[in-house]
């Protein structure tokens, strides 16, 4: 289903836009992305502090208990600024994972901590390069789990990890404690998403969901941040546009401004027709949560914010010509997002073989 | 059910009740006569039934009605394959527009009401040779005749004007002023002495679009729809004034789910076509884009339902939808292998790929080229620059032809 934005809902965005603005800084930024095991700290302190982290958990876990189509919104100012710490996206989708298991005592053991911020959880699903495989590696057995998952956002911080596993030979949704896990930082091109490979040795773990209960959480969960996800990479793309757009305006070049040249403007114009492609599919896919085709829109949402956000990173770096190059001008920043989040939460290779199965029931 | 719900229901009541009759399978194997005949009946059901100029108003024949309902018949409509491709042009741009600029209400009713019948077609009489993005630049001359004017030029691309009319018309009456200046905005009888239609074959093997030749044709200056000098602000208008029309994420090609049916009774490489990646990404890809422009057009639905108006981001739905309706064309195609190859002459575009692709390049030059669509994108929306033009405030009889 499509909307348009209520009032409520348009002054989140404008106040989560407004917020970021005043507070971000890109020169805080850059150094974070030559150093392993950092983060940007006054973004997260924000982020508890705006009610962010509890933004679509329920009342009852101490949340706000609002929804996707919020937090796509804060996600999307998120996105604008490369803001994001790792642990907005991962966390509600370890919350929500956990909301949809039948185990209330861990609803109730984590769901207020991590709506407050005073718990950090993250997702493991993915198992070297497959998003979402069959029979996971990593074994769950007797409330412990053996076995590694490969660079995992917030892998260095998270207290928790929803980890998709096997069990016997049944998958598993399983709650890890990572105090008790190995974790091996991984150097990225983007550290500030604290990446680490994890490696459980008898890691305590306790069961959300298992069979096919686990797998229908697990992809409902990796759909739901997508649609996040979606939304950062929305947020990331317009910013980009916007910038193409003020920078062809202002620079100008054999007697124009630049954005004269067909070449340039068009090259632009395309940037908001992939933009609005992207946003349209984002605002469809929060507003089908819960419904039965949640999974072709987050797919629809997923594919087109990702081209949109690639297409948006390459293009305004180009117009920039050489300053769009520097290391101070920081458009790498995003640059080097478009890439991050294209592959967490899936990559498209999953997300189209994912979306075709959806529409024609044929599997890759 | 909302009072659009409702509407949209009945309306699908309606044309379910009457697609027996006048829809794509009673129109198979007919000749262009034929059709065009079986077109004329379908609009004056429609007129009885009360479909007819739903959003033009009562006193010259129209339903009276917003262009929410005029969307919704339309897209309902568009199920259905009618006849009404000859109609298109003269209901969507010629008829609200004498509505708002000829004087004589009286005359203007009676032609109204003709055309939303099927009776009587307009063109529109505006791309010339030298004249089709550069709408300004198009040299048709009218000079003053005694108290009226005589025609002398000639238009191209001029759709269905063989069967024609009534014509809306631009020509210059002024070629020492520069070239927007000097335009002024008419309608001509087709019927006038000096008007020769011939119609023009297209790469696809139709020839809905025509030449139009102009010898000394007499108009009588109530015939004169603008200022003298003003004809190009009208013309604005009228390319304006079919803002909110159906639109089809399909790029009026056919559908994804067409695709799917073609691909699951093929193979690629000895596996079944619908587990090739290249397969999946295509369809993926596209299903991506077109769910985007359908998000696009019900959010502007819902927009004008809210009595506000809808984003600018409609623009985007031709550009887009048609340019990748090409390529998926290409891939249906080419999916095919050697089977490809065949071309059946009665296919239709929405439902025939080879037909479909073989007619994809009129899309994406009728009605505003890719470039000029993404001008307006980059101009209109966000502001960028005019491309430099040399002929900007020059005489138009002083830029180089």
């Amino acid at each position: 289903m499509s909307f348009l934005y209520d009032d409520g809902q348009m002054a989140i965005a404008t106040e989560s836009r407004r917020v970021l603005d005043a507070r971000m800084a890109k020169d805080r930024l850059l150094p974070l992305l030559e150093q392993v095991g950092q983060y940007d700290e006054p973004f997260w302190r924000t982020a508890i502090e705006q009610g962010w982290t509890g933004l679509a958990i329920p009342e009852e876990y101490g949340g706000l208990g609002l929804g996707l189509i919020e937090l796509g919104l804060v996600a999307q100012a998120t996105g604008a600024h490369t803001a994001g710490a790792p642990f907005l996206t991962a966390g509600y989708g370890a919350a929500r994972g956990l909301l949809h298991g039948s185990d209330v005592s861990l609803k109730e053991e984590w769901l207020p901590k991590v709506a407050s911020g005073e718990k950090i959880v993250t997702v493991a699903f993915a198992d070297a390069s497959v998003p979402m495989p069959p029979a996971s590696s990593v074994r769950f057995e007797n409330d412990r789990l053996w076995g590694a998952k490969s660079a995992v956002v917030a892998g260095q911080r998270a207290d928790g990890a929803l980890v998709w596993a096997q069990h016997g030979k049944e998958p598993a949704l399983v709650l890890a404690d990572l105090s008790q896990a190995v974790r091996k930082p991984v150097n990225s091109f983007d550290n500030s998403r604290l990446y680490a490979d994890l490696v459980f040795d008898g890691t305590p773990a306790r069961l959300v969901a298992e069979g096919d209960t686990a797998r229908r959480i697990a992809l409902e969960t990796l759909s739901a941040m997508a649609v996040v996800t979606a939304h950062e990479q929305l947020g990331g793309a317009e910013e980009l546009m916007t910038m193409a757009r003020d920078y062809a305006l202002t620079r100008k070049a054999f007697g124009q401004p630049i954005g004269g040249f067909q070449s340039v403007k068009h090259r632009i114009a395309e940037l908001y027709g992939l933009v609005e492609l992207a946003r349209a599919n984002g605002i469809h896919a929060a507003a089908s949560d819960g419904q039965e085709h949640f999974l072709i829109a987050a797919a629809d949402a997923r594919i087109s914010a990702t081209e949109a956000y690639d297409t948006a990173a390459r293009d305004c770096t180009q117009i920039h010509g050489g300053i769009g190059v520097t290391w101070e001008q920081g458009l790498h920043l995003h640059m080097r997002r478009a890439r991050s989040l294209a592959i967490e939460q899936g990559n498209l290779l999953f997300w189209e073989d994912l979306l075709v199965e959806q529409i024609t029931g044929v599997a890759a | 059910m909302t009072d659009y719900d409702s509407y949209r229901a009945n309306a699908r009541t309606w044309l379910q009740s009457i697609a027996g009759e006048f829809g794509r399978e009673a129109r198979r194997g007919l000749s262009e006569e034929q059709d065009l005949a079986l077109g004329r009946r379908y609009l004056a059901s429609r007129y009885e039934a009360g479909y007819g100029g739903i959003h033009l108003p009562v006193e010259f024949g129209g339903q009276g009605l917003s262009h929410v309902e005029k969307v919704i018949f339309e897209t309902e409509e568009m199920g259905f394959g009618m006849p009404i491709v000859y109609f298109s042009i003269s209901l969507g741009m010629p008829i609200p527009i004498i509505i708002r600029f000829v004087k004589d209400q009286a005359w203007v009713k009676e032609r109204v009401v003709k055309a939303l019948r099927g009776e009587e077609i307009w063109c529109q009489l505006f791309s010339e040779p030298a004249g089709g993005s550069d709408l300004a630049g198009l040299r048709t001359r009218a000079e003053p005749d005694g108290n009226g004017w005589k025609i002398n030029g000639q238009k191209l691309w001029t759709s269905w004007a063989q069967y024609a009319d009534y014509g809306i018309m631009v020509a210059r009456t002024d070629p020492t002023v520069p070239k927007h200046q000097g335009l002024t905005y008419f309608w001509v009888d087709m019927r006038a002495p000096g008007i020769e239609v011939r119609p023009i074959k297209l790469a696809d093997g139709g020839h809905d679009v025509n030449e139009v030749f102009l010898d000394d044709v007499r108009l009588e200056d109530l015939q004169r729809m603008s200022p003298v000098g003003g004809g190009f602000g009208v013309a604005m208008a009228t390319l304006m004034i079919e803002r909110y029309a159906a639109t089809d994420s399909n790029g009026f090609g056919p559908s994804l789910d067409n695709l799917v049916e073609l691909a699951r009774g093929l193979d690629v490489n000895g596996r079944p076509a619908l587990q090739d990646g290249r397969v999946r990404s295509a369809i993926a890809r596209n299903h991506a884009m077109r769910a985007g422009l359908d998000s696009i057009t019900a959010r502007a639905m819902l927009a004008m339902q809210a009595g506000k108006e809808p984003g600018p981001e409609g623009a985007l739905n031709k550009l887009f939808s048609v340019r990748s309706r090409q390529k998926l064309s290409e891939f249906a195609i080419d999916l095919q292998g050697m089977k490809g190859v065949s071309f059946d002459p009665d296919g239709l575009f929405t439902e025939d790929w080879t037909t479909s692709w073989i007619a994809a390049p009129t899309g994406r030059i009728a009605g505003g080229a890719d470039e000029m669509l993404l001008n307006t994108i980059a101009e209109k929306i966000l502001g960028l620059p005019q491309d430099h033009r040399p002929d900007k405030g020059v005489p138009f009889n002083q830029i180089p032809a």
